[in-house]
Order: C-alpha cells, then structure tokens, then sequence
C-alpha cells in the first residue's frame, strides 16, 4: 500500500533527477532519450502513476492533481533545455560538421545546345501565338521541291546539293515541305513554325551533311512584308540582344516573292568589323554583319499547289539554320563540335 | 560574277566610291561578297628606262645595266634576258619589293657587280606566260610611273552573287544597266561599227539547219578568213586576267570576252577542220563517243543537243567545243557560233557530265535572244577591229522560235498592300521603266512589257518585287502581325511537345543529350548483326559511313562513346532523342520514321568519389531509369522479360508496357563494345517514344479518396533457388485476392558467398480502407500468403 507521502516524495525527487539529467544532456539525441526515459510510455513518471489506484479513493484525486503538475514541470524543463541546447549546437556547432565537403550532387543533366536554341526560338514564336509542326525526314520530290516551285531541271535546285534515296524520294534539304503539308491538312488563318533535322550532301568546315533548320510561316488575308519584317525584327532582337540591328536585302528563293536575306550586326564585334584589340573581326569578316536566315512572302505559286487563291492570301515565310544560331548566340566557332558530342561541350549547355 | 570596275565604267559612268556600289549592289539582291584588288601585288613594281646597257665582265650571258626607275639617280641592274636593250622602258622590281612568287629583291652582287634590282619578265610578274623575256614597255612611259598604271590594270573587282533567277546579272553589261537604274546615270551600248568584207557573203558558205527547235531556238554563225593566232593584246589580255579568265590566244580570248560583256557565250570552230558547208543542230545517239576540248571522251545519250558538220559531232551544244574543231595555231578561217539553247536541256547534260563551263552556266539560267545578235556582230567587230581577219558579209541565221515578249498587268495598289507602302503609279512607272520595261496604260490599268533579258519576269509579283527592290525592302515600315487561330482546331505540336518533355525529363535526372547523324555506314549496321531487310539506303552518299538510314540508334552512340573515350571521358550517362528508318512500301515517303529514345550509362555510376561508393553503373541503374520514364509518362509500371537472344545486347531484356513492347535494354554484347574501344559494360536500351507516347495519351489521371486508416507492416524474409525471379514471388503475393494488401516491396536480396540459393526480404503492407487492422486479422493475412507461396513455388522461410 502507498502513501500520498511517498509518492510525493517520488515526484519531486523525479524533479530533481530529471533536471540533473537534463543538465547532462549535450545533445537533442541525450535528450529524446531522458524524455523517453521520464515521460515515455513506460517512462518513470508513467511508473508512479500507475501506483495511484493503490491511495486511498479520497487521496486520488489530491495526489492525481499534483502528478499531472510535474508532468506539466517535466514537459517545459525539457523544453526549455531543448531550446537552449539548440541555441548552443547552432553557435557552436559539432566540431566535425564540415559544410564544405561536397554534397551529394545528383549528377548534372544537359541538353543538346541545338535543342537549347530550338526551344529558345519556339517560346518565342509560341509567344506570337505560332503552333510547331512536325514532318517526315525522308520526303518526296513533290513536297520537298515541285511543290515550292522548284520544277525539276530548275537551277536553283543547285542552291541544295540533295542527299536522294531514290528518284522520287530525298532527305529533306529544308524544312519548308511543312509549309506546304500543314497549308493541304488546314486553311487560314495559318501561323507555324517547322523545327527539324535537314540534310545536304555537303561536308567540310562550314557544312555538315546533316544540321537544323526552323521554318516558319503564317497565311491570312492581307499579309504583308510589313508583318514579315515585323515578326523578323522582333526575334532577331530577342534571341540576340535587344539592341541588335537588323537588315532586309532582297535575294532570290523560288517560294518566295520577294524574297530577301535577313542580316543581323555582328554579335562579336558589334558591327563595326573589328575586335575591341583592333584585329579584323572573323564572323562578320569585317563587314559588320551575319546573315542569319532567309525569307519572303509566300509566292503565290505554292498556294495554287495546295489550292489555296492568291488573290486572297497572302503570307509569309522564313527558314534560318540553328546551328548558326547557336554559333553566334553561344561564341561556338567550329561546326563540327555539334555532332562530336564530347561531353566537355555538352556539359557547357547544362 | 567577276564585275571590273573599269569595264563597268564603259557603259555606265559611275563616280562614286567602290564601297558605295558594293553597298547598293548588295542591298538590291547583287550580293558583293568581296571587293578583290586583283593586281595589288603587282603595286610596288614600276617603269625604269634602260639607259645603258654593257656587257657583264664577269658572265658571257649577262648584262650589266643602268636604269633609270625614277628615284633620282640611275640604278645599277644586272640582267640576263637576251632582249635587253638601252632605251628600252622595262618593269622593275626595287630594292626591298617582293615579287609575285614571295622572292624579296635585294641589293646583292652578281659575279662581283652590284644589282640593285631586278627587270622583270611576263611570267616573274604573272602577267603571262614568257620567261624566256623581259617585258618591254610603251616608249611613251616616264620613268617612275607606277606599273599597274603604266599598263593600265583593274584596281578593283567586285565578287557578287548572283542568284539564279538573274541570268541578265551574269554580264557587264547586265550589272552596267543595273548599276545606271540605281544611281540614275546614263548607259551607253557599245557603238557598233562592223566593217565587212562584201566579196564574200556568209549564207553562200555555210547553211543552219536546226533539227530540235526546242533545244535550240536561234542559231547563227559569222566566217572570219585571214586569220592569224596569236596572243592578244596587252589591255583584253590583262581584263580577262582581272576577272578570273586565262587568256588563251586572240580569237578564244574574244569569245570570253564578249561572253563576260554581253552574257552571250559563244563559240569558234576552225573551219578548215569543218566538212561540208552546212551547220546541223541535233540531238545525239545514244552510246555516242564524243571527245571535248578538254581532251576528254565523253558517252553521250539521246538528250544531249550537239552540233553537228556534214559528217560528225563537233560541239556538244552550250557545254564545250569538240577538240576535232578546235582552234589552233594554224587556223587560218573561223566559224564563231552565236546561239541560244534551251536551259533545261543544258543543265540536264552539264549535270550528267559533271560538265560545268562558263557557257553552260549562262545557258542554263537563260541567255538573251534578243540581244543574240548584237553580241554576234560586236565579237566580228572586234576580230576585225584587232586585226584579226576580215568577216564576211552578212550572218547565217536559222529562228525557229523567236523571243515573245512577255506583257502583265499591274495593280499599283496589290504592290502596296503586299509591300506595306504608299507609292503612286508615277514611282511604279519610272522605277519599271529605268530596268528596261516599256510602261503602257490599257483600260486603266498598267500594262507592262519585261525586256527579254529578265526571263524572271513573268507575273505581277515578279514587277512588285522590282518595286520592293528598288525601293529598298530595308525602307518598308514594319509592325507586328495580328495571329489569328480559332481555338477549335486541333494543335498540331504533340510530337514536338513530347520530345521536349522526354529531353527534360532526361536532363532532370542527370542524362545528357547527344545528337548524332540520321546515317551511319552499312557495316556498322552489319556489326551489330540486326537485320538486312527493311534498310532505307542513300543514293548517293558522302561516304560509305553515312550510306544508310540509321534502323537502329545505337551506333550514333557508340560513336560517341568512341569519340568520348578517346578525349579522356571515361563516365557517360548520354541520351538521345531522334528517329529511327525502316522500309515501308505502304508510306508515301517510302517508309516509317519512328521516334526512338535511346539511354546509354558507361562507367561510374555516381560523378564524385566522396561518399560515394566507386562501383560502376549496373542494369539496375537502367532499369530504374526505364521505370521512371514508364511512371512518368503514363503512371506505367512496365514488364520487363528476359530474352535468350539478341543481336548486340547480352543480356538483352524487353520491356512491356501495357503488353506491348516498347524496346530492349540490356548490356552491349561485349566482342561489339570492344570494337568501339570500350573496357567496360555499355548499358544501353533503346524504346519506341510515338508507342510511349499513345499509350500516354491514354492514361488520364483518375482522383481517389485519400485512405484515413493505418496500415500494418509485415516482413518476410524467403529462400528462393537463384534462377526463381522476383517477378513470380511478386505476382503469386498479388494474386493471392488478399484484399488488405495495399503493397509489397523488396527490402533485400542476398546472395550467400556459396550461391546455391538467394534470400529475398519483402516487406508487404496491410490497410483497411474502413476501419483500423488488429494484429491478429494480420497475422493471419500473412500466414495465408505465406503458405501459397510454400505451395506455388520452391521456396522456404528463414
Ligand atoms: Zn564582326
């Protein structure tokens, strides 16, 4: 049989034991083991109130009450030793905690830099409210020329040295065929842009026989050069740099009319043809400027192969390479890296 | 094209500076792509005069000469041309000047006597071909004067570009005209003042007679008698030279240059070679053996247009004179060709025969029939101008299709809208009219005639772009386009969208992307041993290691592994997102262009030492990186079976989504990894994105209540023989229709060091979804399942 008394007694001592444990702990892991230890299920103080059914009844509620108040004490000791104990570990810390190890870096992806500025130009184009549409690579004669006016026989068919997988059938030599599939499989209002592998049957340090081109294009009513010179302007100076310069010289391609070549001031030496040491500058080669793509309204040729009229639609259309893209935007200055894929180069795309 | 300034200026009398002219070229669509100095290397040379001439005292064959070059006092020269003489003016290189071959003149001695310079010959100046003499000059000269004036050469050539659709541009006379449009001058035809000789009429010697009108819709010819060959004089020789064109003797030199003046190719027969007096235009036999200028036998066939004589071939027709005709030093009477022929047959023979001539490249844009016979009657002038012979009276001539000029209404207002400008019909008028158009008015509307020498010309938008052009399309205003969509047509952009999610979600998770070429070479293919069939070939490839379409991604990889290894990159985690090609009769572009999303891990599997262990990357590694592609895109948990044979990868293992096959992944079988330089396992699989992708599209997310009771968890530790899978244990457990089993995972799997049998711990996990689980409905749970795996498989318990 207990007395009030010795459970009393027990209480407080538990106090004082509990706040000399504390006082031991120097860490949060010694403490979670003295809250175990006093205040756990099977804990000290769980102990001693499991002897409260032995008081008399008219005791219980007496000695019940003063339990729950150490209870109450034990909870804010532990507390408030907690916290100082946390406030020393913070200032001054585990001697062995060396933040300047490395960390467990997971492992640095990347993507291609050519892919990089694909979706560099497509956000930009998505932002004018362009759709991106997909073709096949291997292309009839029909879409990839006759159908851009390019006959057979036709002379700039020498413009593109054409990779033939049969008399009927090339590599694509550009992307424009899109224009002309996307124009059969919908009407106006139209506006695309075309990312995707091209080839040409050319290999030396400035051509690889595969590279990427983006086309675009947008038929409605009333289209004009302005829209075209508009669109242009607005992503030269966004891909680049917004104080770039940009120039329309007329050119000739056979989907277009008229057509004309888009330069940019050169992003090296900032058009003015020589390096800040004074040597000739070699991406402009002195001139100032770098072409970056080509483009026209759309020759009204081509609506009458997908049945379109002329007469009332207009559009426009351009093509320009993203490896050159890349070259300028990234200082990149052989070609041939883009499909050596040495990691060293790659990783400078993370 | 090659435009000399100074010959530009005979036409057109440009003053402006040379940078001005590239300026405006280029921004009208004549791209300058340089301005060429071509005689600038012979800059430092000048005129000296020979003013004593004695014998070398130390060498028979040597002279000791004293020259006066201008610099104040005469220089001592020794020379050992035969053909120097006092009085003479000769070109001398000073002290210090280097010579067109890289040799430095300098003060030296010659068997004891100082020379202190050189005079030059033709060949040492590469003005000709002569070293057996020296250059001796005009009389008239000073002394001093700079070489390059004293001869009259071209400071400045400009390289333009000229774009297909400008044949007319492929002439002085054609830039002249356009270069008169531009800055408002005059343009001056050469005068044509032809002497002929009038006891001789050209149609009494030789007849046309043109077989294929459409391969040949003018032909004409002169007679040129009395002729002697011989080098021509000193100012064509050096145009020609300023341009690009070796000078050959007097009467192939004039033929150039009349073809660089006027755009109009042309061609001289020997006529002593020629038999019979008629001039046949036709096309040839196949199987025909025919041997051009350059020496060369050539096969012809039934599309080439030759020119024939009574007997033979002796010229395939636009592309090169047949050496049976040719000119020689003993050509005494000339036939000069002046034809057009039809561009396309041109090209299809110039292609055919790898063939490319200057002429050719004329004939196959389109050469001026109009202008045909002036070009004619201005080469006959100039033979007998040069005093080459006397020319005949009159021409043989055959047209059977004459030019028609080409007339197109033009709306002032569609070039306005098209363009974006404000011009009126005076601006279209005068801007048409300076290139040549003949400008007229019917009901109102603008009727335009195009000059013959635009063969671009042929639409209303051909004349709005000329408007453009002159304008300048760097003028017309600019402003962003209103893009118009309606919402309820479908996008297009799926493909595209989800390569770029699957590039993403590979650079997430540490991968890095590589880009390889569509082709590869036929016995990489063969390497790997995947099948024959179905492989989509280039015609005409660069090399033999881009000869097919790849059907298999996997040798782009390896080569970049290859390529990697050899710079020292000795951990890879690459991938690549790109298609693969397969044969197949029933597409319209001849076969089915897959995308195919390839992983490769080679090496370490984690990028530092510290602390991580240093094992290399495993199945397992890829396995998982296939799982988490199959949850990602789809929420997919994939079947993964293992296959006894597969061409290139060992093991080689299939994954199953949804039961359809998705690809292989495996290790490459080691005797191929090895052919690409590697020493450890490649890790590599290779599945069917546009499959991925369908299945995908047909997963929709489907919400479920969130559950609100515990669960129970229960390990079990199985002894299992080796060759048992995982996968068995897995589905008897699933299929055992216990209810509260929400999940089994794999806690461990050891192997003891005896490797007779493995122990697997799985760690199942019960919930109730209405109420919380006693232990005791647990543990019977458990047992029950226990027991059927006892019954269904050769396992035990530990
Ligand atoms: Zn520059």
């Amino acid at each position: 049989m207990s007395s009030v008394q010795e459970i009393n007694t027990s209480l407080k001592s538990l106090i004082q034991e509990f706040k000399h444990v504390l006082d031991q702990a120097s860490s949060l892991h010694d403490l979670e083991e003295a809250r175990v230890a006093f205040l756990g299920r099977k804990g000290r103080l769980a102990r001693i109130m499991s002897r409260l059914p032995e008081l008399a009844p008219e005791e219980r509620p007496q000695a019940g009450k003063t339990a729950n108040e150490v209870k109450t004490d034990l909870g804010r000791l532990l507390e408030i030793r907690k916290e100082e104990l946390e406030k020393q570990l913070a200032s001054h810390g585990d001697k062995a905690f060396d933040p300047t190890l490395p960390g467990r870096t997971p492992d640095f992806g990347s993507v291609h830099p050519v892919t990089r500025v694909i979706r560099d130009i497509s956000n930009i184009f998505v932002g004018l409210g362009f759709e991106i549409v997909t073709g096949p690579e291997v292309e009839t004669d029909f879409y990839n020329f006759e159908a851009l006016n390019l006959p057979p026989g036709h002379p700039a068919r020498d413009m593109q040295d054409t990779l033939y997988i049969s008399e009927t059938l090339v590599l694509r030599t550009h992307t424009s065929p899109l224009q002309i599939r996307t124009m059969e499989k919908r009407r106006p209002p139209l506006a695309a842009i075309a990312p995707g592998k091209v080839y040409r049957r050319d290999s030396d340090l400035t051509h690889t026989p595969m590279f990427h081109q983006i086309e675009g294009f947008l038929v409605d009513t009333h289209v004009s050069m302005a829209d075209l010179r508009g669109t242009l302007t607005a992503f030269a100076q966004r891909i680049f740099d917004s104080e770039v310069k940009v120039r329309f010289r007329p050119s000739f391609f056979p989907f277009t009319e008229p057509s004309a070549e888009v330069d940019i001031s050169c992003v090296m030496c900032q058009g003015r043809g020589r390096n800040v040491d004074g040597t000739t500058c070699r991406v402009c080669k002195e001139t100032g400027w770098v072409e970056v793509l080509g483009c026209g309204m759309i020759d009204p040729e081509v609506f009458l192969q997908v049945g379109y009229d002329p007469e009332e639609y207009t559009g426009f259309a351009f093509g320009l390479g993203v490896e050159r893209v890349a070259m300028l935007k990234y200082g990149i200055n052989d070609l041939r890296m883009f499909f050596e894929n040495d990691i060293k180069f790659l990783n400078q795309f993370a | 094209m090659l435009l000399s300034l100074s010959w530009l200026r005979e036409f057109t009398p440009y003053k402006g500076s040379i940078d001005e002219l590239a300026h405006r070229l280029t921004m009208v669509g004549l791209e300058v792509e340089e301005i060429v100095r071509p005689f600038a290397h012979l800059a430092p040379m000048v005129v000296g005069r020979v003013v004593e001439k004695k014998q070398h005292p130390g060498a028979d064959k040597l002279s000791l000469c004293r020259v006066d070059a201008g610099t104040g006092e005469n220089l001592s020269i020794v020379c050992g041309a035969p053909n120097v003489n006092t009085g003479q003016n000769v070109a001398v290189a000073l002290e210090g000047t280097e010579l067109p071959g890289g040799q430095v003149i300098k003060k030296t001695r010659i068997r004891g006597e100082t020379s202190q310079g050189m005079i030059c010959s033709e060949a040492e100046l590469e003005l000709g071909q002569d070293s057996s003499q020296i250059m001796v000059l005009d009389d008239a000269l000073v002394p001093g004067t700079g070489l390059c004036t004293a001869l009259d050469l071209e400071e400045f050539v400009l390289d333009i570009g000229v774009t297909p659709n400008r044949p007319d541009c492929l002439s002085v006379m054609g830039l002249a005209r356009e270069v008169a449009a531009l800055f408002d001058l005059p343009l001056h035809k050469p005068d044509l003042n032809l002497q002929e000789d009038r006891t001789r009429r050209c149609q009494d010697e030789v007849q046309i007679v043109i077989d294929d009108p459409a391969g040949c819709p003018l032909y004409q010819a002169r007679i040129i008698s009395g002729c002697s060959i011989k080098p021509s004089p000193g100012w064509m020789r050096y145009r020609l030279m300023s341009v690009g064109v070796r000078p050959i003797n007097n009467i192939v030199d004039i033929t150039n240059y009349i073809m660089l003046e006027q755009g109009q190719p042309l061609h001289a027969f020997d006529r002593d070679l020629l038999q019979g007096d008629t001039i046949r235009v036709d096309r040839s036999r196949p199987g025909l053996m025919f041997t051009t200028l350059d020496e060369q036998e050539r096969e012809l066939n039934d599309r080439d247009l030759l020119i024939w004589d009574r007997e033979k071939p002796v010229a395939l027709a636009g592309v090169m004179g047949g050496a049976n005709t040719e000119i020689n030093d003993h050509s005494t009477e000339v036939v000069l060709e002046c034809a057009v022929f039809n561009p396309l047959n041109i090209r299809q023979t110039a292609r055919r025969l790898g063939l490319h001539s200057e002429s050719s490249f004329r004939f196959e844009r389109g050469v001026d029939q109009v202008n045909s016979p002036f070009a004619l009657d201005r080469a006959a002038q100039l033979m007998s101008e040069l005093g080459l012979g006397r020319v005949f009276q009159g021409v043989s001539r055959e047209d059977p299709r004459p030019c028609k000029p080409v007339r197109i209404s033009f709306r002032r207002e569609r070039a306005n809208s098209l363009l974006a400008l404000d011009v009126d019909q005076e601006y279209c008028g005068r801007v048409l009219t300076s290139l040549g158009c003949e400008v007229g008015e019917e009901g109102g509307a603008m009727q335009v005639t195009v000059p013959s020498y635009r063969p671009d010309i042929t639409r209303e938008v051909d004349l709005i772009e000329e408007i453009g052009r002159i304008y300048g399309l760097d003028k017309t205003p600019e402003h962003l386009p209103k893009v118009q969509k309606s919402l309820h047509e479908k996008t297009l952009d799926n493909e595209y969208r989800f390569l770029e999610d699957i590039k993403q979600w590979a650079r997430g998770l540490g991968l890095q992307e590589v880009i390889n070429y569509s082709f590869v070479g036929m016995a990489e293919l063969d390497l790997l041993e995947v099948p024959l069939e179905g492989r989509v070939k280039v015609f005409n490839p660069l090399s033999e290691e881009q000869d097919v379409m790849r059907t298999h991604l996997l040798p782009g990889l390896l080569n970049t592994l290859k390529h990697n290894l050899g710079q020292g990159n000795t951990r890879l985690k690459l991938f690549e997102a790109a298609r693969s090609f397969e044969q197949d009769s029933s597409s319209e572009t001849g076969g089915r262009e897959n995308n195919r999303l390839a992983l490769l891990l080679y090496g370490r599997r984690y990028r530092g030492h510290w602390p991580h262990p240093e094992d290399d990357a495993d199945f397992y590694d890829l396995k998982g990186l296939v799982e988490n592609l199959l949850g990602s895109f789809g929420g997919f948990e994939g079947r993964f079976v293992l296959h006894k044979k597969h061409p290139y990868l060992d093991p080689a293992v299939e994954c199953l989504c949804l039961e359809k096959s998705l690809g292989m992944l495996g290790r490459v079988a080691p005797d191929k990894a090895r052919s690409y330089k590697a020493r450890k396992d490649i890790w590599y699989c290779d599945l069917d994105l546009d499959l991925l992708q369908s299945l995908g599209s047909l997963s929709r997310p489907q919400f479920q209540q969130l559950p609100r009771f515990p669960v129970v968890k229960r390990d079990m530790t199985i002894v299992s023989p080796l060759e048992l899978g995982y996968e068995q244990l897995h589905q008897v457990l699933q299929d055992a229709g216990v209810d509260i089993l929400e999940d089994i995972s794999l806690v461990d799997v050891y192997l003891p060091p005896e490797k007779q049998e493995k122990k697997l711990t799985l760690r199942l996990t019960y919930r109730h979804q209405e109420r919380t689980l006693k232990d005791s409905e647990v543990d019977k749970e458990q047992q029950k399942l226990a027991d059927l795996l006892l019954k269904k498989l050769p396992v035990g318990f530990a």
